[in-house]
C-alpha cells in the first residue's frame, strides 16, 4: 500500500497519512516483540519450562526487521546484484528462516568446517538427497555462520524454468549447473557448492538412502583442475529422511517435465501439508580438502586422472556417510 | 591506412544516421557514402546519400566505383514495429547476403567489414549459462523469425571471413539499447504506467546506453579490431529493479506458461510491438560477458547497465519539455532555411554539393532534412 502512495501524486494529505503509517510500521514489531517476550516469561512461570523459545523468537523478529530494511532499501531499485543475480542483502534477510531450520528443526551438527578457506575459491562437493534441495541450504547456513562467506550452489537446469523458485534461487546466489558458470565463479574466488549426483541423488528411493549414485562424468573435477582450487568433500547425514520417497510417479513427472515426481507417505495425499519435511537429526561433516593446484590444469583433459580424483572424493564422502550413520542412534534423536 | 572510404547501410534509421554524423567529424575518414531506400533522418553534411537497396546487384559496382575500403552494415531491423515481417526478413537476410556477396567478390576493394548484430542471437531459455561469451552458441533452434534471421546474418558474416581471410571483420553484438529519443520495444514497455512482467520470474537484464553504442560503432570503424564482441553496459539489473528505478508499477500478469501468447494479445491492445524473442527475455533474462570488448576498446563503455536505466528514467521524467524544445529548434531551422531562399531544397542548403561517382547508374539524391519532424528512429 505504501508503494502505491509513493508513486501517486504527492498531495500534502497523502504525505501525512504515509508518515503515520510508516511510524506504525516501525513501532509494530517492537510492540509485538515485547508482548511476546512478556507472554514467554508468563508461560514459563506458569508451566515451569520454555514454551516459547526466546532465541528462536529473536531470529523471527530479526527476519521481520531485515525484510522491512531490505524492502525500504530496495525501493527505487538502488541496490547491487552481481552478474549471476545474487543479492547479498536479500539473502541476509531470508537467512534467519533457514538458520531456524538449521538450529531448531534439524539440529544440524557440523564438524570439520575449519577446512573451508576464509578467502579464495574452493569447490564444495556433497552428497545429494531429500527430493527438495534443503541439503544445499543447510550447507550454506553452516558456511555462512562459521566462515562468514556465501557458498554458491549449482542447481539442476530444470529449476531455472520454475516460477518463483528459480527467482528465489538466483537471488540467493545459486546458479545453473553450467560448466562455464562454475569456472567463472571459481575464478572470481567464490565458494562453489556442487552435487555431482544431481537429480539422480535427490530422486532416489528411500530404500537406497545413503548409497551414493554415480558422480556424473567427473565434470566437477575438471572445473577444479582448470581453476586450480581445492575440492572439499562433504557428507550430509539426515537429509535422506526428510522426505522418504516411497514411489516415483514417472507419468506425472514426464507430463510436467520434471526429472521425477516423488511420492512420500504424506505427499501428495495431504496436499501442501505433505511438503512439510520430517524433523530428522542432521550431521554435516566437512572432510580434508583435496588439493588440485599441484596437479596442473592440463590434467583436466586426462580422463584417467579426472576419474581417479572423482573416485577419491566419492569414497571420502561415502566413508563419511557410513561413519555418520554408525554414530547415529535414531533418525530423529540423532 | 591513412584515408578511408566508408559505406554505411541503413542510414535512414537510427544507427546508420548517428554513425554517419560521428564519422563526418572524423578527419581520417575521407569519404562517406550512405545507402538506404529512404532518406536519412538526421542532417548530414559531407555524407553522400545514395538511394539504393542493398538487395540490388548494383551495390557491388558502387563499392568498386567509389573504391570503398570499409563497409559498415548497420542496417539490420531489430524493432519489428519498423516494418512488416516480410520486409524485415528481406532486409536483414537477403540484404546482408547480397551486400556481403558484393564485398567478398574478387575485385571488391573492401578490406574491412563492421556488422551490427544483436545479443538476441544467444536466445533466452532456462538452460542458458549465466554469462554468454562470444564463442558460445545457444543449444535450442531459433524459436522465432527474428532470431532465425540473425543466425543467417551471422552465418553470412562467417562465410565472408572464410572467403576473405585478409579482411578485418568486426562483429558487434549489441545488448538492448536505452537512450533519449531512441524508440525501442523496451522503452515502450517502460513507458507504460504499470509494466507487465511474467509471474514468478525476475530476469537479469543488460542495457546499453545509446551514446556508448554509437561510440563503439565509431571506434570499430576507425580502429582495426578483428573479432566478435558483446556490447553491453557493465553489470546487470533485475527487471523488478529497473521498474523500481523508473518509478513504475510491477504488474506480474503474464503467465509463465504461454507468456508469448499473452504478450501477443497485449501487443494487439497496446501499441507495444514487443516481439516474441524479447518476451522470452522478459521471462528468462540474458547476460553477456563484455570482457573482450573491454580489452579491445578500453574505457569506451561509459555507462553501466544500472546507470543506463537511471539515465533513461531521468530523461523520461522531463520528456514532454525536452520534446517541445526539440520541436522548436527544428522549426527554427526550417524557418532559417526558408529565409535563406530554401525554395531549392537540395543539398546546397546543407552547404555541400553532391558529388557524382562515375559509373553509378543508381538514382542518387543529396541528403536533406525531412520535411516533417520525425523522431530519430532506431532499433535494438
Amino acid at each position: 500500500m505504501a508503494e502505491l502512495h509513493g508513486t501517486g501524486a504527492p498531495s500534502s494529505n497523502g504525505h501525512r497519512r504515509r508518515g503515520s503509517l510508516e511510524r506504525l510500521r516501525a513501532e509494530l514489531p517492537v510492540a509485538a516483540m515485547s508482548a511476546t517476550g512478556a507472554l514467554a516469561v508468563r508461560l514459563q512461570e506458569l508451566t515451569g519450562r520454555d514454551v516459547i523459545d526466546i532465541e528462536s523468537l529473536q531470529e523471527i523478529v530479526a527476519l521481520g526487521y531485515r525484510a522491512a530494511e531490505v524492502r525500504s532499501a530496495h525501493r527505487g531499485g538502488r541496490y547491487e546484484v552481481d552478474d549471476f543475480g545474487f543479492d547479498p542483502e536479500f539473502t541476509n534477510a531470508v537467512l534467519p528462516v533457514f538458520r531456524l531450520l538449521y538450529k531448531r528443526y534439524w539440529r544440524v551438527e557440523t564438524t570439520g568446517i575449519e577446512v573451508v578457506p576464509r578467502s579464495g575459491g574452493a569447490l564444495l562437493v556433497s552428497n545429494h538427497a531429500g527430493v527438495l534441495p534443503f541439503d544445499g541450504a543447510m550447507i550454506e547456513v553452516a558456511v555462512h555462520d562459521h566462515v562468514d562467506r556465501f557458498a554458491r550452489a549449482l542447481i539442476a537446469n530444470w529449476f531455472g524454468g520454475l516460477p518463483m523458485l528459480s527467482w528465489f534461487l538466483r537471488r540467493t546466489g545459486q546458479t545453473l549447473g553450467h560448466p562455464d558458470d562454475s569456472l567463472r565463479l571459481l575464478k572470481r574466488g567464490e565458494l562453489v557448492l556442487v552435487f555431482p549426483e544431481g537429480v539422480r541423488g535427490t530422486g532416489k528411493p528411500f530404500s537406497e538412502r545413503y548409497r551414493l549414485r554415480r558422480f556424473g562424468r567427473g565434470g566437477f573435477v575438471q572445473v577444479a583442475l582448470r581453476s586450480g582450487v581445492p575440492i572439499i568433500p562433504i557428507s550430509v547425514v539426515g537429509s535422506e529422511e526428510i522426505y522418504p520417497m516411497i514411489g516415483d510417479a514417472g507419468v506425472i513427472a514426464r507430463l510436467v517435465g520434471m526429472p521425477y515426481f516423488a511420492i512420500t507417505p504424506t505427499w501428495p495425499w495431504l496436499g501442501p501439508l505433505g511438503l512439510v519435511p520430517l524433523p530428522s537429526k542432521w550431521r554435516i561433516q566437512f572432510h580434508d580438502m583435496v588439493r588440485t593446484d599441484d596437479i596442473g590444469a592440463e590434467a583436466a583433459d586426462d580422463p584417467a586422472e579426472v576419474m581417479r580424483i572423482s573416485d577419491q572424493v566419492r569414497d571420502t564422502i561415502q566413508a563419511g556417510l557410513v561413519s555418520g550413520l554408525a554414530e547415529r542412534r535414531g533418525i530423529f534423536r540423532g | 591506412m591513412t584515408a578511408r572510404r566508408v559505406l554505411i547501410t541503413g542510414v535512414s534509421r537510427f544507427w546508420g544516421g548517428q554513425l554517419a554524423l560521428r564519422l563526418e567529424a572524423e578527419r581520417s575518414v575521407e569519404r562517406i557514402i550512405a545507402v538506404d531506400t529512404q532518406s536519412p533522418a538526421v542532417d548530414l553534411k559531407r555524407t553522400e546519400f545514395l538511394r539504393a537497396d542493398i538487395r540490388h546487384g548494383l551495390i557491388g559496382k558502387v563499392l568498386s566505383a567509389a573504391s570503398i575500403d570499409t563497409v559498415v552494415h548497420a542496417g539490420l531491423i531489430v524493432d519489428p514495429r519498423r516494418a512488416p515481417a516480410r520486409v524485415v526478413h528481406e532486409t536483414n537476410v537477403i540484404g546482408t547476403m547480397n551486400l556481403l556477396a558484393a564485398c567478398s567478390a574478387g575485385d571488391s576493394p573492401v578490406r574491412k567489414l563492421v556488422v551490427k548484430s544483436s545479443t538476441a542471437i544467444y536466445g533466452a531459455s532456462p538452460e542458458d549459462p549465466s554469462l554468454w561469451s562470444e564463442h558460445m552458441r545457444r543449444s535450442a533452434a531459433a524459436g522465432d523469425a527474428f532470431t532465425r534471421d540473425l543466425d543467417e546474418v551471422e552465418d553470412y558474416v562467417s562465410d565472408f571471413r572464410v572467403r576473405k581471410p585478409e579482411a578485418v571483420v568486426t562483429l558487434l553484438r549489441f545488448a538492448n539499447v536505452l537512450g533519449p529519443e531512441h524508440d525501442t520495444p523496451f522503452a515502450r514497455l517502460f513507458d507504460l504506467p504499470a509494466v507487465p512482467t511474467v509471474f514468478g520470474f525476475d530476469p537479469r537484464l543488460q542495457f546499453l546506453h545509446v551514446d556508448d553504442a554509437v561510440a563503439v560503432l565509431e571506434r570499430a570503424v576507425v580502429d582495426e579490431k578483428h573479432g566478435t564482441f558483446n556490447v553491453a553496459g557493465s553489470g546487470i539489473v533485475l527487471l523488478s529493479q529497473a521498474i523500481a528505478m523508473l518509478g513504475k508499477l510491477d504488474l506480474p500478469v503474464l503467465p509463465f506458461a504461454g507468456s508469448d501468447l499473452a504478450m501477443s494479445l497485449l501487443n494487439r491492445v497496446l501499441p507495444l510491438g514487443f516481439p516474441p524473442h524479447l518476451t522470452r527475455l522478459l521471462q528468462y533474462g540474458r547476460v553477456v560477458d563484455t570482457s573482450l570488448l573491454a580489452q579491445a576498446f578500453p574505457g569506451l563503455i561509459a555507462h553501466s547497465t544500472a546507470e543506463t536505466v537511471d539515465a533513461h528514467a531521468r530523461e523520461r521524467r522531463v520528456r514532454d519539455i525536452a520534446d517541445a524544445q526539440r520541436r522548436r529548434v527544428r522549426h527554427e531551422a526550417e524557418m532559417e532555411e526558408f529565409l535563406r531562399g530554401g525554395a531549392t531544397k537540395t543539398a546546397a542548403a546543407n552547404g555541400h554539393r553532391p558529388r557524382r561517382s562515375a559509373g553509378t547508374k543508381a538514382k542518387k539524391t543529396a541528403s536533406r532534412t525531412p520535411r516533417r519532424p520525425v523522431r530519430r528512429r532506431g532499433d535494438g
